[in-house]
């Protein structure tokens, strides 16, 4: 189970560095395209819940390192969104796959595809409340919605669902590479 | 739920509550050595995908290089008619600088960089570069290129740099239009209907009466962008109920940038 983890670990760092040299796609309003919280997803419903909790932490902390701006307000440097935002959205969304682990032990392989798509656009309609209530705060604007916000939203998660079925045939693979099995280990379990 | 779990949700509560105290000082730390640790990853990342695309790029027909070829040959000889005129007017500034005893104009010190990613995320418009502390860069430095601004350092680790782009909106310019007494405040839009990016020009005033096609430069106000940067130039210009507002067309093209400055102090 460990090895697994280690391997997934550095899968979520090495998607991380690859999204940055995806484009974005003009067909869906400029969506972008998410690896890392595939390899994540993955991970919440191939691993037990303390080991997911763990990815979590190192998925969020990644995350907020690489796109949390601090940017001055009156002078002051102001974080927007602190540090760890992200870890309490990658624990949540992945309690909410591993809450899918039972189905997706007994081969149900859509389930990582569905879930994927649904808590990749959850994740950044999250970030976008966020960032929209942080800045309504900082600059006194209101809420603030444009048609190809929603594109965008929804469009990561549209991608993440193609792209998931790819996501969860290799790291099927990798597990099986190093040995661990998620169907073996429930049936340990129970 | 089973025992080791509650343990487990205990150990992420302490972890994360560690993070409470992390300030913008330590923010920055954070992401400053994260920065440092991915940088090689990013810039490998970049030269693969030069090499790709120069490849890709490289891989012609004998016709299409034949057109090419034909198509150099009368450039060429354009160049050098336009080189040769080019020196006859280098030689007449010369001698029109030294009779008017012209003063050299306070230039910047610039840091060249390479930009070895782009931004990854949907909200935030930045981009990364090959430049860092080490090569005298700082946090709030003003990024440009030989068109214009592109936007100013935000995090830099030791040889790598994130700069916010022009784009973004949270990255605020004050501005002055050319032709006009007018001042305002330039920031990028959370959105945009063509997918390129919009940048837009606030608290005007309500008379201000611009024009397409003026142009913008940074006014110098606030400190982090020297006076006279070319920003862009006037799109598209409404008046609003309390003030006006200008759509701005960026000097520099976002999308396609490879090499900008940082500029680090003057000469």
């Amino acid at each position: 189970m460990i090895p697994f983890f280690v391997v997934l670990l550095i899968c979520c760092f090495g998607s991380l560095v690859l999204q940055h040299f995806i484009p974005p796609l003009p067909f869906l309003e400029g969506a972008r395209v998410y690896l890392m919280p595939l390899v994540f997803f993955y991970g919440a419903l191939s691993l037990p819940f303390s080991l997911m909790l763990l990815l979590a932490f190192c998925c969020g902390l990644m995350w907020d390192a690489l796109t949390t701006l601090v940017y001055p307000v009156k002078g002051v440097p102001t974080v927007e969104l602190m540090v760890g935002f992200s870890v309490i959205l990658f624990a949540v969304l992945g309690a909410v796959m591993s809450g899918f682990r039972p189905l997706f032990q007994r081969g149900r392989w859509e389930v990582h595809c569905l879930m994927s798509g649904v808590c990749t656009a959850a994740m950044l309609l999250t970030e976008f409340v966020a960032i929209t209530v942080r800045r309504a705060a900082v600059d006194g604007g209101g809420f603030f919605w444009a048609p190809e916000i929603a594109w965008r939203i929804g469009g990561a998660g549209l991608v993440a669902m193609v792209l998931a079925p790819v996501v969860f045939f290799v790291l099927s693979f990798l597990a099986r590479l190093v040995g661990y099995d998620p169907r073996q280990m429930e049936r340990e379990e129970e | 739920m089973r025992r080791g779990n509650f343990v487990a949700i205990g150990i992420f509560i302490l972890l994360f509550g560690g993070l409470f105290f992390v300030g913008p000082s330590g923010t920055q730390k954070i992401q400053s050595s994260f920065l440092g640790l991915i940088a090689p990853f990013l810039k490998t990342g970049s030269n693969l995908e030069k090499r790709i695309t120069a490849v890709r790029q490289g891989l012609k027909t004998l016709d299409q290089l034949e057109i090419e070829n034909r198509e150099l040959a009368i450039a060429n000889k354009e160049l050098r008619a336009t080189n040769l005129m080019l020196r006859e007017l280098e030689e007449e500034n010369r001698r029109l600088r030294k009779s008017l005893d012209y003063r050299e104009r306070a230039s910047f010190r610039l840091v060249p960089a390479r930009i070895i990613a782009r931004d990854a995320s949907t909200w935030w418009n930045t981009l990364k570069i090959d430049r860092g502390f080490e090569d005298g860069l700082d946090v709030d430095m003003p990024v440009i290129t030989e068109e214009g601004l592109v936007g100013k350092t935000i995090t830099v680790a030791r040889n790598a740099s994130t700069v916010l782009l022009i784009s973004d909106e949270m990255c605020r310019v004050a501005v002055n239009i050319e032709g006009s007494r007018d001042q305002g405040i330039v920031s990028g839009e959370r959105s945009s209907q063509t997918g390129s990016p919009v940048i837009g020009l606030r608290f005007l005033p309500k008379m201000a009466g611009l024009q397409p096609g003026q142009k913008v430069y940074s006014s110098g106000v606030g400190g982090v962008y020297p006076p006279g940067l070319l920003v862009g130039s006037v799109k598209e210009f409404k008046v609003r109920e309390l003030d006006s507002y200008a759509t701005i067309d960026p000097a520099v093209d976002l999308t396609t940038l490879e090499d900008v400055f940082v500029v680090v102090g003057k000469k």
